[in-house]
C-alpha cells in the first residue's frame, strides 16, 4: 500500500522543501521506502536540503521525457539507504512537465514505495496542477502570517474541488510572539482554515543551520523543530501524538538575553 | 379566518394564498403589503407563494407580483398541485394520459407572465467558500460554511452566511436595494448591497450576534439579529 502526499502552500518560503525533507528522512528512519519528487523546476532546492546535490545525474525532466527510466534518475540518500529522491532539472522551466505525464510516473512508482512524497513549486500555474495531480492526499504548509494563511486558504479551497483530502502544517512559530499576541495563534488560524493540523513546527535557527549542512533536523535530537517533525512523521503513519506545548522564554532565558547583548 | 383578509395555506411547494370572500382587491393588496413591510414572519425571503389562477384578474396577478417581489418573495400563479412544478408544455400533445389536459392548460400558460430571469432562486451552498472563490446567483444564496477573505459573494437576491462571514459580499448586484445580507458573525471585508458600498472599519470586533445589513435611507445599516445558530 503506497501512500502519495503533496506538500504544497501557495506562498514561497513557508516550508514545503524543508517540511519535504524532514518527513522523508522521518519516514526513512523509521524504516519505510520513501521517495521524494522535486516539481520545483527550474529553482529546485530538495537536493541541497539533503545533501545530495552532487550526485545529481538526471532529473525528472529525463524521465518524464523517456530519456532514461526513472530508477536511473533516482538518488538514493547516503545514509537512510531506503530513501531516494528524484530530483528535477535546474535548467529547464515548468512547461517542461505536464501533469499527465507526471500522474504516469506516479502511478508507475507505486508499487515500488511506502511513501511518495511530492515537493511542490510554489503559485498556482502549470507547476502546482503538476506537482497535485498524481497525490492521494496534500499536507498544506503555512505561516502564523496573514499572507501566508490567505494563500493557504486559497490552495485548501482548489484542493478541496479536486477532492484531495488535506492535513495542515503550521511553520515557523515564534511562541513568544504568540504569547504576546503578535502572532497569528492557532485558534486565528484553524479560524480561517478549518483543516485537521499534524503539525506546530516552532521557529529554530537550527533549521537553518541544518539545511546548509543537508542533513534536515528531524535527525537531530536537541532541536525543537526536529520534535515537531519527528512528532509530523508519527500522525502521518497514523498514530496519535498529543501537542505539546511549547516552551516560551522564561524569565532566567530573557535575562540570558540582556546581558548578552 | 376571522377578521383576517389574507391567509396562508401550506402546500407541498410552499404557500396557498387565500382570501376571504367578497373583499375588493384593493384591501386584499393593503393587507399584504402591510404585512410585508412589517417584516413579519407572515411572508419569509425566498417563501414560494402560490395563488390559483382564475381567482384574480391578470392585471391584479402582476401588481402582487411585483409586490412580493421587492420583498423577495416567490409569486406563483398556479393550479395547488401535489406533484412537482410545470411540466413540459409539449407533454399534453405527445399523448400523455387524456385526464390531466385540461388541467395541464392553466398552468402552461403561466410561463409567459413570468419570465425566468424575473424569478429568483435560493442557491445553497454546503461548505466554506475560501479566498480566490466567486459564487455568482441570479437569485438569493444561503452559504452553510464561512465565507473567508478573498472570496467573493454575488447575488441579485440577498445572502445568508450561517457561519463567518469575512470575504467581499455583493447582494442585490442587480439593482435590487430590498436585498440583505445576513451571517452568523458578519465582518466582511466589504459589504455591497446593489449600488451601495461599505467598507469594514479597519478594528473589527467579533460580532456575539448575528448581524443584517440592510439599505436604509439610502445606506448601508447593520443591525442586530436574532436566530439560532446552525453549528458545523
Amino acid at each position: 500500500m503506497s501512500e502519495v502526499i503533496v506538500i504544497t502552500s501557495g506562498k514561497g518560503g513557508v516550508g514545503k522543501t524543508t517540511t519535504t525533507a524532514n518527513l522523508g528522512v522521518g519516514l526513512a528512519i523509521r524504516g519505510k521506502k520513501v521517495v521524494l519528487i522535486d516539481t520545483d523546476t527550474g529553482l529546485r532546492n530538495l537536493d541541497l536540503l539533503l545533501g545530495l546535490e552532487r550526485r545529481i545525474v538526471y532529473t525528472l525532466v529525463d524521465v518524464v521525457q523517456k530519456r532514461v527510466n526513472y530508477g536511473q534518475a533516482l538518488v538514493r540518500h547516503k545514509k537512510y539507504t531506503n530513501l531516494f529522491l528524484l530530483p528535477t532539472s535546474q535548467v529547464a522551466d515548468k512547461t517542461a512537465i505536464e501533469p499527465a505525464q507526471m500522474l504516469e510516473l506516479v502511478e508507475a512508482m507505486k508499487s515500488e514505495f511506502d511513501y511518495i512524497l511530492i515537493d511542490c513549486p510554489a503559485g498556482i500555474e502549470q507547476g502546482y496542477e503538476t506537482a497535485v495531480i498524481g497525490a492521494d492526499w496534500a499536507i498544506v504548509v503555512t505561516m502564523p502570517e496573514i499572507s501566508a494563511v490567505r494563500d493557504a486558504d486559497k490552495i485548501i479551497g482548489r484542493l478541496q474541488a479536486s477532492n484531495k483530502k488535506i492535513k495542515l502544517v503550521v511553520n515557523r512559530i515564534r511562541p513568544q510572539m504568540v504569547k504576546d499576541g503578535t502572532m497569528l495563534d492557532m485558534t486565528s488560524i484553524d479560524d480561517i482554515l478549518s483543516v485537521e493540523c499534524i503539525g506546530q513546527v516552532p521557529d529554530d535557527e537550527k533549521v537553518v543551520d541544518s539545511a546548509n549542512r543537508g542533513v534536515p533536523v528531524v535527525e537531530w535530537k536537541d532541536s525543537a523543530a526536529g520534535d515537531a517533525y519527528r512528532d509530523i512523521v508519527g500522525r502521518v503513519c497514523g498514530e496519535e501524538i498529543p501537542f505539546k506545548p511549547f516552551e516560551t522564554e522564561g524569565f532566567w532565558t530573557r535575562l540570558k538575553h540582556v546581558f548578552g547583548r | 379566518m376571522s377578521g383576517e383578509i389574507v391567509k396562508l395555506k401550506g402546500s407541498r411547494v410552499g404557500l396557498q394564498l387565500v382570501f376571504k370572500p367578497g373583499v375588493d382587491f384593493e384591501e386584499i393588496r393593503d393587507d399584504i403589503q402591510r404585512k410585508l413591510e412589517e417584516g413579519s414572519r407572515f411572508f419569509r425571503r425566498g417563501t414560494v407563494i402560490q395563488i390559483a389562477p382564475g381567482i384574480l384578474s391578470e392585471e391584479n396577478e402582476g401588481i402582487l407580483r411585483k409586490l412580493f417581489h421587492q420583498h423577495g418573495v416567490l409569486f406563483r400563479v398556479e393550479e395547488p398541485m401535489e406533484a412537482p412544478l410545470p411540466q413540459p408544455k409539449e407533454t399534453p400533445k405527445k399523448g400523455a394520459p387524456p385526464p390531466p389536459e385540461e388541467k395541464e392548460e392553466k398552468p402552461a400558460e403561466v410561463p409567459k407572465a413570468v419570465p425566468v430571469a424575473e424569478e429568483p432562486q435560493m442557491l445553497v451552498i454546503n461548505r466554506t467558500v475560501r479566498g480566490g472563490q466567486e459564487i455568482k446567483t441570479q437569485g438569493s444564496v444561503m452559504i452553510c460554511g464561512n465565507v473567508n477573505p478573498g472570496a467573493q459573494i454575488i447575488a441579485g437576491g440577498s445572502i445568508d452566511v450561517r457561519g463567518t462571514c469575512k470575504g467581499m459580499v455583493h447582494a442585490g448586484a442587480y439593482g435590487d436595494i430590498t436585498a440583505v445580507v445576513v451571517a452568523d458573525r458578519l465582518m466582511p471585508t466589504q459589504i455591497r448591497i446593489a449600488d451601495r458600498i461599505a467598507q469594514s472599519p479597519e478594528k473589527m470586533e467579533k460580532p456575539t450576534v448575528a448581524e443584517r445589513a440592510s439599505i436604509k435611507d439610502g445606506k448601508i445599516v447593520i443591525e442586530p439579529i436574532e436566530r439560532q445558530e446552525i453549528r458545523a
